[in-house]
Formats: structure tokens, sequence, C-alpha cells
């Protein structure tokens, strides 16, 4: 499906979009596969980064051409010949570079005679140009279901020998003079995770190419260590930034008839660009002013208060747009799909809202549980916190359900009852749990700010109060509407 | 030394002797211990015992052999000749009860990890598989996680470095860091510390900051603590023992047995000037240029 394909008429309703890529079978493929790799790459990415492998998973990835080009040459599947070149160069490498520091002539030389192997057989085969593009750049939507239950099991298979192993891989990467010292196989471990990483890297090339290999399996554990020093969640950002990349890839490259690869690439690129400017920002002078034991949670509830406050403001906005649109609209009008014009972007703007309060909730809560550590004042907040988190989740999950619900009463799903009973109360429940949370924010906010004489934590604590702004103008604009008969029926239920 | 330890030490209290008079084995029994590195002699003919509970100071030039002596110790480098034994038993790579500091490391300011969990990676077992309960593979002492997570906030408290747990590695000066690799060293509860040039990138505040608090985990604790360095000076207070090397030659005793013009002149075999001032400092003068060429 390369090359020839020319993009599919979109609308601005996203439901539709959606379901339409979905009615696609390449599409599936496509993105089953581009899932299952996003989170391979995205957890051995963490170890790749952790071990300083980037320039081994780049050249990895290259020597899977040669293996790729040596496959179409015999007539087999490339991804066989992927396969074989990147694990035995990947058992080359561990043998022959025992020491981090020696490793990179080692892998040089190693990439330069794969690649010109690579050379020699595309030489010897004749309508090469086609294959070769495929693989130096990736083929996502080409891949077929086979192909992509393959990559299903080998993935599990990385994973089950990679949970096996972390430990002792993590500490070796990290203190490899002691891990010697502590009787650890060095070399077997290196071995074992070229080997993984090799099998990740031949699957992966199906998607991005070996040229772009850099961008999936590296660049989001590079994104997630920046934003978090705990191993756990920064594998679980980095296998979110992959996933997303992908889903964002694919869906983008569609409807603008460019290779999904580019945007893949250029998507993760762009977060990466934000995260180190973030970063760059982000010491600021009361951060630096504080003794170390409460640093940490200062920097947290900073942090916090910055995302939240961008959230509630969108939240607010969000919701006002939502029912003036409400309101304005004909009712005639709801039968077909309401998403367009304002109404888009208050959807935009209400989905921004709740993802960021997410990030800024979790953000508090670690604030707030750095800050009990040393003063139990903290306690409530953080608790309440999860709490709010927990009401966050609820809203969008029951509005989701409430949506999409009733649509799924004619697929062969049957889910609409769940929907229907568990929608609205679940919403209602979110709402109240998000209240206590934003209540137990502003608390542990303003107490913060009294400790450090901080205007801005204060000022982040009386702001908590936008969110009631927020749900009380959706309450009354929705009650407004519903007098006026002007309620949108669930999503779905308008075809 | 006795009476300088009984006000501030409450570990003391506790048994009626200090470490220094435990009975046993030596830490570290050495009998004509030769050894070679790739062919070439490094150092022969050393014979020396170290008691349990003693903080000892390696100091000697460079290339003379201090870091072959820990890889000995640790069981990654077998003398040529003479025997060897540490905490009663021949050296083997993968000893628990040995907590060690290399000179090198892996990790830089692009590691960024949380302390905390470093110091847990290195409890002993070098645990397989995922945390929690399940534990296929596991090598050393049986345990559980919440005894590592103690471990490992008792070690970063005993190193003054509680709250220095949640930070990540890649945020950490040079003082901290060695703290930080002090409490890996420690979290196993080893008998014996080997610690290569701890103080290398520290001023003089930090490097007697650090000495003081190991000088406190070998009373407190009574772990046999051996310490490269370049410096004795920060020291030479706290100090049970010296081993010098140079010239191909170990020398073992006191400080005030080692460190004297006739030792170090025969050790070098030419002369070397031994200089005290008055507050106990010590300078080591003509011995370091002189064999500088020769090689070990």
């Amino acid at each position: 499906m390369s090359g020839g394909w020319s993009g599919i008429p979109w609308s601005w309703n996203i439901v539709t979009d959606v379901r339409l890529l979905w009615s696609f079978e390449f599409m599936r493929n496509a993105l089953e596969a581009g899932t299952i790799i996003g989170i391979l790459a995205g957890i051995i990415g963490y170890f790749v980064v952790l071990r300083r492998s980037a320039f081994a998973s780049h050249a990895l990835g290259h020597t899977g051409f040669s293996g790729a080009a040596a496959a179409v040459l015999v007539g087999a599947q490339p991804v066989y010949g992927l396969l074989i070149f990147t694990m035995v160069t990947a058992s080359g490498m561990a043998v022959l570079g025992k020491r981090a520091s020696s490793r990179d002539v080692t892998i040089g030389t190693m990439l330069a005679f794969a690649l010109a192997l690579g050379l020699l057989f595309l030489s010897l085969y004749n309508g090469y140009a086609q294959e070769a593009y495929s693989i130096l750049f990736g083929e996502v939507l080409g891949i077929s279901s086979s192909e992509v239950a393959l990559t299903f099991w080998s993935s599990i298979g990385v994973l089950a020998v990679l949970v096996l192993i972390y430990r002792p891989l993590l500490f070796s990467s990290l203190d490899e003079d002691v891990a010697e010292a502590k009787g650890l196989p060095l070399t077997l471990l290196n071995l074992a995770f070229l080997v993984l990483l090799a099998v990740a890297i031949s699957f992966a090339v199906q998607i991005i190419g070996v040229l772009l290999i850099f961008a999936l399996m590296v660049t989001p554990a590079a994104i997630a260590v920046r934003l978090t020093s705990r191993s756990l969640s920064a594998v679980v950002v980095s296998v979110l930034v992959a996933v997303t990349g992908v889903w964002g890839g694919l869906f983008v490259s569609l409807w603008t008839n460019y290779p999904p690869s580019f945007f893949i690439v250029a998507i993760i690129f762009f977060e990466y660009a934000c995260v180190r400017g973030i970063d760059a920002l982000r010491a600021t002078a009361l951060v630096e002013a504080v003794e170390a034991p409460e640093r940490e949670g200062v920097r947290s509830l900073r942090n916090a208060s910055l995302a939240a406050s961008v959230s509630q403001v969108l939240f607010v906005g969000g919701a006002a747009v939502l029912v003036l649109s409400l309101l304005s609209y004909p009712a005639a009008t709801w039968s077909s799909p309401p998403l367009s014009g304002h109404m888009l972007w208050a959807f935009v703007a209400l989905a921004s809202a709740a993802i960021l309060a997410t990030a800024s909730s979790l953000l508090y809560f670690s604030g707030f549980r750095k800050m009990a550590t040393s003063s139990r004042e903290f306690i409530t907040p953080a608790f309440l916190t999860l709490v709010g988190l927990l009401g966050i989740g609820f809203t969008v999950g029951g509005l989701g359900l409430y949506l999409t619900g009733v649509d799924l009463a004619s697929s062969a799903y049957g889910l609409a009852p769940v929907a229907e009973v568990f929608g609205a109360p679940l919403v209602l429940l979110g709402v109240i749990f998000a209240v206590v949370g934003f209540a137990g924010q502003a608390v542990g906010s303003w107490r913060m700010g009294l400790r450090y004489q901080d205007g801005a934590l204060r000022a982040g604590a009386i702001l908590m109060i936008l969110p009631l702004v927020g749900y009380g103008v959706s309450f009354f604009g929705y009650r407004r509407a519903l007098a006026q008969g002007r309620t949108p029926a669930p999503l779905g239920a308008a075809e | 030394m006795d009476a300088e330890l009984l006000p501030s030490h409450p570990a003391v209290y506790r048994s009626p002797v200090v470490p220094l008079a435990r009975p046993g084995p030596p830490a570290i029994h050495a009998e004509r211990v030769e050894v070679r590195y790739r062919n070439k002699l490094v150092w022969r003919d050393a014979t020396f015992d170290i008691q349990p509970g003693e903080f000892v100071a390696v100091i000697g030039p460079n290339g003379a052999g201090k870091t072959t002596l820990f890889r000995m110790l640790l069981g990654l480098h077998w003398p040529s000749s003479g025997m060897l034994s540490v905490l009663g038993a021949p050296p083997h790579r993968g000893n628990y009860r040995i907590g060690y500091v290399p000179q090198r490391h892996t990790l830089d300011e692009d590691t960024h990890l949380e302390c905390d969990k470093l110091v847990r990676l290195a409890y002993p077992g070098t645990r397989w598989g995922p945390g929690k309960r399940w534990r296929p593979l596991q090598w050393g002492p049986r345990f559980h996680p919440r005894a590592e997570r103690e471990a490992a906030a008792q070690a970063l408290e005993d190193v003054g470095a509680s709250e220095l747990g949640s930070r990540s590695l890649s945020a950490l000066s040079g003082g901290e860091l060695q703290r930080i690799f002090l409490a890996e060293a420690l979290v196993g509860n080893p008998d014996m510390l080997l610690l290569d040039e701890p103080l290398s990138n520290l001023d003089l505040r930090r490097s007697r900051e650090l000495v003081e608090t190991i000088h406190g985990l070998v009373r407190s604790r009574g772990v046999t603590t051996l310490l490269v360095a370049h410096d004795i000076n920060p020291m030479i207070k706290c100090l049970n023992k010296v081993i010098y090397i140079a010239n191909g030659k170990v020398a073992v005793g006191t400080p005030d047995e080692v460190l004297t013009t006739e030792r170090l002149s025969s050790l070098y075999g030419v002369h070397v000037e031994v200089l005290r001032d008055s507050r106990g400092n010590i300078v080591i003068v003509g011995g370091e240029d002189e064999r500088g060429e020769e090689g070990a």
C-alpha cells in the first residue's frame, strides 16, 4: 500500500474518522504492530539509554539492512534476514566489546562491514529500488496479519526474558566494576541484552525502517529519563511516548499522503524538543533556595501548580464554549454529528484540560508525598489528591461510556446497557471525587505557600476555585439545554 | 584510641571491647604474596595481617599496585605465589561480605535514576526477576523486598545521605555521589569495605567530612576498611594501620611505624624524607620522583 495511497477523506468528527480507519485491514494491522513495537521499543529503549547503547541500537538497525537485503536475494521474508543478521552482529559486539569504554570502535567496525555486505547483496539483486526503500524507511502500511502475530509473540518472548534479567542488567549498567566484583556475568548479560535489542530492532524496522530506528528505540526513553528519575515511571512514560508517536504518525500520514515514518519521527522529535526546552526553564530561584530534603517536593508542587492553572483555564474556557454552542444550536442539527466548529475546539480544550489535570494531580501527589516525609500536615492533601485522580478518571470514563455507549448497542459488543446504566452515575461520582481532590490540592498548596512565603503557590491554591466554576457552568448549561430540548443525544445514536 | 572512642559512640558501650580486639581469624592474612600483572611483577614478598575492625589506608605512588591489591581481595586477580585469605577464606568473586567502591564508575551526569534505586539494586543476592515476591533465581542470602528497602534506607542514613535517596544520580555533586557509592557498598551489611580513592575529587573539607563518616562506620559497624588515598593527612588521626606499596614492595604497620624516613627510604631504596608539621600532618619528599621511571 505504499506510495500510491492518496489520503482518506476525513471530517472533523474524530469518532467517525477513527471508525473509518479501523475498517481497513492494513490499517488495523499497522496499528496493532505499531502498538506492540511502541511498547517493546519504549521498554527496551530505557535500558538502551541507561546502558549508553544508543550507538549499538543504531548500528544493529543498519546491520539489519544487509540481513533484509540478503533475505530478499534468496527469496525469503526480510524479517528473517533481519533477525539472523542483527543477532549475529549483536553476539559479535557482546563478545568483542566487553567494556563500555571500548565498545564504540568495535561496533563501528562491524557496522561498516555489515553495510558493505548489504551493498553487495543489493547489487546482486535486480529490482532493488522499491525493496531497499521500504527497508530503509519502513513500510508500516504493508504489514500482514501473520507478521503482526510474529511480532506479538516475539515481543512477549523479549519482554519475558527482560523481566527475568532486568535487575542484574540495570545494576551492571550503573556500576560495572562493582557488578563484576559481585560475580555478575557481565559478558553474558551484555550478550543477552544485545540479542534482545536485536530482536526488538528487527521488528521495529518494519514500522520505521533502519535509518530512523533511533527515533523509536532511543528518543522516547531519552524523553522519559528527563521527566522522571524513577525507573518504573520512566518506562511507562517511554512506552507512552513511543506508542502515541506511532499512532499519531499513522493517523496524520493517512490524511496527508506523506510517509508515516516521517510523522512518527517528527512527533517524537517535537516531544523531545519540548522536554529539553522545559528542562532549561525549570530551575527556578525558589527551588534552588530551598534546602535539599524539601527541594524535590517544592519543585513538584511548583510544576503541579503551573500545570493545574493551565488545565483549569482550559476547563472553564472549554466548558463555557461547549455550553454556549449547545445553547445556540438549533435542536434539529443534533441529528448529524455535532463535532465541528467551536464545538470541536471546546472538546479539544476539555480533553487537554483532563490530561493536564491528571498530570498536575500526579505532580501534586508526588510533591505532597515528599513533603509528608518531613511534615505530617501534607498526608491528607496527598490522600485527597489521589481521590481526585480517581475522580478525573471516572469523569472521563463515564463521559466516554455515555457518548459512545448507545452506538455500541447496534454493534456486536452489546455494551449498551452497561453504558446507559453506568455512564451518567460514573460522571457524577467522578465530579464529586474530583472536587474533593481539588479541595485537597488547594489546602496543600495553601499550606505550602505559607511555609515558604511563596505567592505563586498560594495563588495556585486560590485558582482551585476555577474547576468548581467549570463544573457549575457545565451543570447549569446542561440543565438549560435540557429545558429547551437541545440536549445532544449520545454521539453514535445520531446515525 | 579507646578513650577517644568511648564518649561519642553508643555502639562501643554495647560491646565490652572495642572491635579491634575481636577474636577469630584476621580479616586479611597475607603470607609471602607475590603478584604479577600481564607477566610483569607488581609487588612481592608481602606478609601482613589486618585485624577485623581496623581502618587501614593504602598509599603509594600511581601504578604501584594498590588497585591490584583490591582486585585480589575481591577474587578478580590471583596472586602468582604465596597465600592470601580474606575473612577466613580464600578470596573469591561474588563475596557478598565485601563492599567495594571502585575508582571508576560507569554512571555519569546523564544517569537520571534515583539514588535509592542504585543502593537497592546493590543489595546482596543481585536478585533476578521482578520485585515483590517472585524471585526465581537468587544469589547470596535470602531476603525480602522490605528488608531490601529498609537496608537501603539504613545504609543511606549511616552515610548521612537519607535526604539524597529520592534525588537523581545525575544531580549530585562529587561528595554526595561518594556517599551514595559508600551506601551502595554498605547495603549488604559487609564485614569489609574496600574504597578505591573515594577522596580523589573532593576538596579538603569534603575529604575530612567523608573520612569522618567512614571512620564512624568503622567504629559503629566494626567493619574492616581499606581505603586507597593519595593524601594520608585527612585521615591520619583515625588510622589503625597503613599499607604502603612502592617499588615492588609492601610495608605494613601503624602510621608511626611505617611513615618514617628510615622505613620509606629502605622501601624505595633511595633516600626519602618524611616531614611532620606541628599538627601531625605528614609530607613525604623524594620517593615518588626517584622511582617514577623505574616501574613497579
